[in-house]
């Protein structure tokens, strides 16, 4: 505790108090918890008498306000349980009725739903940019898989050349489909990869940032070489294969 | 009485009589315009006082006089002066008789209201003439009161323990009195003259008492307001009581009389005065001790039976049965399966005394995991105590207010100030939450291990936060099928969380004042809470209100507990008493007192004959629940004890406390202890065997850990939680 003579006379007047009620132990934020407390309840009380007075047209403040302004804020802030013959009384009411009985098979057993915080409390609103449903225009601006070491004219999964890749393919890609899979002929991987070491028969699956499309997943499947999994990709999310990495060629 | 008076002096004179102005007449004019007023008042109230005692002379000549100035002739001096002489500040005991006599008359005759008014300058004749709400000269409740004491004191010694009791709540009501009334300087005087003779326990209500100096002081502490309306309990033998009723009459000490009969109740009854160790034991709640009549309700507290579970494993049976058989009091039923289901157990409610939910599937598996366990317990006794595992919970700042386990220890939730709930996971299997909807309608729900594919991989973590209170979080509780967490808090909410989302499902409004604690039923779906507002709330997770309300308590509730089978709720209060709550009407139907300090702990036994409670005075006590009686104390800790806990089996208690200290008790030694013939049965006075030392198994110190929760797996380890306290 600091010494008397630098202790303020407030902090002097509260260590007095808690002496007076008993209590030894306290840690010394008690303090400066009830200084703060006594000032601001202070200055509301005298603010709101200040009011009453004004409000009776007395010029200044007097006893009346002070402890009109106490009663006032006596029913608002600090208020107390009810008394105990109330309590008493209200207990034997709602003792009376019988224990309800319990349905079976109810499942969670909880109040209906208006008493519960089991409601969203949100609306999802609805994006401008509809992803129309037409074949081939998967947008994937920020995927480029394994094509890294080769040259941009080399076709990567960019936006426009999976437009064509995907028309190459030919199949019908639908965006309302939950997952599908664009199968990227062999022989143009081939074409890709002829700068680097071709390891056959790596599969590489690679996870395409679904905010884009919306909800769904897709999945490309691709028989690039796993080697070149380039991180260029930032806003891919997951990558199957975490170990390939460690085998960035750039 | 012939000091010589002018106008002004005149008024601050003790009734002297007022035939000396006549020396002054002429003084008197001069000053009577300036108190011309409270000259009127005192003439009236001479004039009444004169009337009284039939000085007629008196009287006319004061008429003639009136209005000249202030004096009758002569009143016989005598009579006045010691009349007057009789005010204030006598001990003489035929004159505070006699005053009290006038007072009482006077108040009654206090007609005259122009008199009261002139109160303030003459003392005495606002004593005679104000209405009091009750009768007594404030000054005199001094000499009431050591006059009792000087009796007491003669008394013989059996008695005097016995009479001694009266002391404290007489001392409290005449303070009160004098406080409501406004005398405040009588009533300083009274209390420092006094409360220094009044016992050692009561000193925390006496701290609050000398705070208390005026009436508006009085309003807003509700713990004393129902002190008055509620009547002090004590139990003093018909000899004793005799005795004192002999010495009040003869003595015609009327006030302190009116005040036994008004405040306190006085519970006789025959045979030997109890010797001031047997007092001492049972008193110290605010509300004196426990009538006879409050415990002699029937409780049923055996165990409900368990239902029959076909286990699938085939040389389960024969142990399955012999768990069902176990709890019971001394069944005879080993070896025969079939005669189980026909008897009951006297002392067990009815199964459907109250609805409870049914069983499950999930619920069955997780009772044959149990029965499983059970099989592999360890048996604990003097010998083999168990082994403590203790949590520590670092770097919470004094934050940890409430501590959980689930019954297969394999969670743990902590309660902080700072409002929020965590969750951990205590084995290596992770805590995950469900997925969403429409991850969810991605799976297939026939294969087997759906139960597993429901839960999403991605959320895995040991701990998990959960938000929603806005205040300190002073109670949690799981629910028996791990599925819901509730938590109490200071805000007056109580939440129901669910473990399988981890977001709060429903937020129980009723109390709205901080919630001390809460507790699930021992078979879900009941939880009850108790509070700042004196009452215990049992509510069912879907009624939004409700259900019973437990009021009765003087102070606030700080712990709540379920009796193993569900009928029965436990509620521990700050005015240091214990209450035993039926569920089904929500009578009390046991108050236990006997604790010194607020009782911040409760435990019952397995076999739901005890109870244990623990409180701020560091001791222990066993409670039989069916006699309802004290049975032994556990003296040892120094401080609070804010844990205790009974081993599976019940052989062992477990207590933690602020002392940083967990310490085991032999449970079985304690109980053995126990006599209960007729008498102590009807009157409720057990000696308590000083076996402190020799129950104590042993004392396990935590490095400056306060303990706060304990738990015992189903193998009968022994878990401890605690928030670590540097300082």
């Amino acid at each position: 505790m600091a010494s008397p003579k630098t202790v303020p006379k407030d902090a002097q007047v509260m260590m007095q108090i808690l002496k007076d009620m008993g209590i030894t132990e306290y840690e010394p934020r008690v303090i400066n918890q009830m200084l703060e407390f006594t000032y601001r309840y202070v200055t509301t009380i005298i603010e709101d008498a200040k009011i009453y007075a004004t409000h009776a047209k007395k010029s200044t403040v007097d006893a009346d306000d002070i402890r009109l302004a106490i009663q006032c804020r006596m029913d608002q802030s600090f208020t107390s349980p009810p008394p105990r013959d109330f309590l008493l009384d209200v207990a034997r009411q709602k003792n009376q009725t019988p224990l309800p009985l319990i349905k079976p098979y109810a499942g969670p057993r909880l109040p209906p739903d208006r008493y519960c915080l089991t409601a969203p409390n949100y609306r999802l609103k609805s994006l401008q940019k509809k992803v129309s449903s037409s074949a081939g225009r998967i947008t994937v601006p920020r995927l480029s898989v394994g094509a890294v070491s080769s040259r941009p004219s080399t076709p990567t999964l960019g936006t426009p050349s999976v437009q064509t890749m995907g028309n190459k393919v030919g199949t019908p890609v639908s965006l309302t489909g939950q997952r599908f899979t664009v199968q990227i002929p062999s022989s143009q991987a081939a074409s890709v990869k002829t700068a680097t070491p071709t390891t056959p028969g790596t599969v590489q699956n690679v996870l395409i940032n679904p905010s884009l499309i919306g909800s769904k997943n897709i999945l490309i499947t691709t028989n690039m070489v796993s080697q070149n999994s380039s991180s260029d990709s930032s806003g891919s999310l997951k990558r199957k294969h975490e170990d390939d990495d460690d085998y960035d060629a750039l | 009485m012939a000091a010589v008076q002018d106008g002004g002096s005149e008024l601050e004179s003790e009734k002297e009589p007022q035939p000396e102005l006549l020396n002054d007449g002429s003084a008197a004019p001069a000053a009577a315009p300036t108190s011309k007023l409270e000259e009127q008042q005192t003439l009236l109230a001479v004039l009444q006082f004169l009337k009284r005692n039939k000085l007629t002379e008196a009287v006319d000549a004061l008429r003639r006089e009136a209005g000249l100035s202030d004096e009758p002739e002569e009143a016989p001096g005598s009579e006045a002066g010691g009349g007057g002489g009789a005010a204030p500040g006598s001990s003489d005991r035929t004159d505070a008789s006699s005053l009290l006599s006038r007072v009482s008359a006077a108040s009654q005759s206090a007609a005259a209201p122009a008199p009261a008014k002139g109160g303030e300058d003459q003392p005495d004749v606002s004593v005679v003439l104000s209405a009091y709400s009750q009768q007594g000269d404030p000054s005199l409740y001094q000499v009431y009161y050591s006059g009792l004491k000087k009796f007491i004191e003669s008394v013989l010694d059996c008695h005097r323990a016995e009479l001694s009791q009266l002391f404290y709540p007489l001392f409290v009501h005449m303070y009160l009195e004098l406080v409501y009334n406004n005398h405040e300087s009588e009533a300083k005087a009274f209390f420092d003259k006094f409360s220094g003779d009044q016992e050692c326990y009561y000193l925390d209500y006496l701290r609050v008492l000398s705070s208390l100096t005026k009436k508006e002081h009085m309003k807003g502490n509700e713990m004393l307001l129902d002190f008055r309306t509620s009547r002090f309990v004590l139990r003093i033998s018909r000899d004793s009581y005799q005795l004192l009723k002999r010495h009040l009459q003869e003595r015609q000490n009327n006030q302190i009389w009116n005040i036994i009969q008004e405040h306190l109740y006085i519970d006789i009854f025959d045979g030997m005065p109890r010797s001031k160790s047997q007092i001492d034991s049972m008193s110290g709640s605010l509300a004196g001790e426990a009538k006879r009549d409050d415990n002699k309700t029937k409780v049923f507290y055996g165990l409900l039976k368990e239902p029959e579970i076909e286990v699938p494993l085939d040389d389960e049976d024969e142990e399955a049965e012999n768990e069902e058989g176990k709890p019971k009091k001394k069944k005879p039923k080993k070896d025969s399966m079939g005669s189980k289901s026909k008897k009951q157990d006297p002392n067990a409610p009815q199964q459907n005394r109250i609805p409870l939910p049914e069983l499950k599937d999930s619920d069955k598996l997780d009772k044959i995991m149990y029965l499983k366990e059970a099989t592999k317990r360890i048996r604990l006794g003097p010998e083999s105590l168990p082994s403590i595992c203790f949590y520590t919970f670092l770097n919470a700042y004094q934050g940890l207010t409430a501590v959980d386990f689930t019954d297969d220890s394999s969670l743990l939730a902590g309660g902080f100030a700072d409002s929020t709930v965590r969750v951990w996971s205590v084995t290596p299997k992770k805590l995950r939450k469900v997925k969403s909807a429409a991850d969810l309608s991605l799976i297939d729900k026939e294969s087997d291990d759906v139960l597993e594919r429901i839960m999403d991989e991605k959320t895995a973590s040991e701990c998990k936060v959960l938000y929603g209170h806005s205040g300190p979080v002073y109670g949690v509780s799981f629910s028996p099928d791990r599925n819901y967490l509730l938590s109490s808090s200071e805000d007056g909410t109580v939440r129901l969380w669910s473990l399988q989302t981890f977001t709060c499902l429903v937020a129980y409004k009723g109390h709205n004042y901080p919630v001390w604690d809460t507790q699930f039923s021992p078979y879900g779906y009941y939880f009850v809470s108790g509070g700042h507002d004196r009452v215990a709330r049992l509510w069912a997770t879907d009624h939004y209100q409700p259900l019973r309300m437990f009021a009765g308590h003087l102070a606030d509730i700080t712990c709540t507990r379920f009796h193993p089978n569900s009928n029965y709720v436990a509620t521990g209060s700050a005015d240091r008493t214990i209450r035993l709550w039926d569920v089904l009407n929500g009578h009390c139907v046991r108050i236990f007192t006997g604790h010194k300090g607020p009782i911040h702990t409760l435990a019952f036994s397995p076999n739901g004959k005890y109870l244990a409670s623990g409180s701020t005075d560091g001791r222990v006590l066993l409670w039989d629940i069916g006699h309802g009686l004290m049975i032994s104390e556990l003296k040892g800790h120094t401080d609070t004890v804010y844990a205790l806990k009974f081993s599976r089996d019940g052989e062992i208690l477990a207590s933690g406390s602020m002392d940083n200290t967990v310490r085991l008790w032999d449970a079985i030694k304690a109980f053995d202890d126990v006599e209960t013939d007729d008498f102590t049965a009807a009157t409720g006075h057990v000696h308590l065997a000083d076996n402190s030392q020799e129950v104590l198994l042993g004392t396990f110190l935590t490095k400056s850990t306060p303990v706060i929760h304990l738990h015992f797996t189903r193998r009968n380890l022994l878990l401890s939680a605690g928030a670590y306290n540097s300082q």
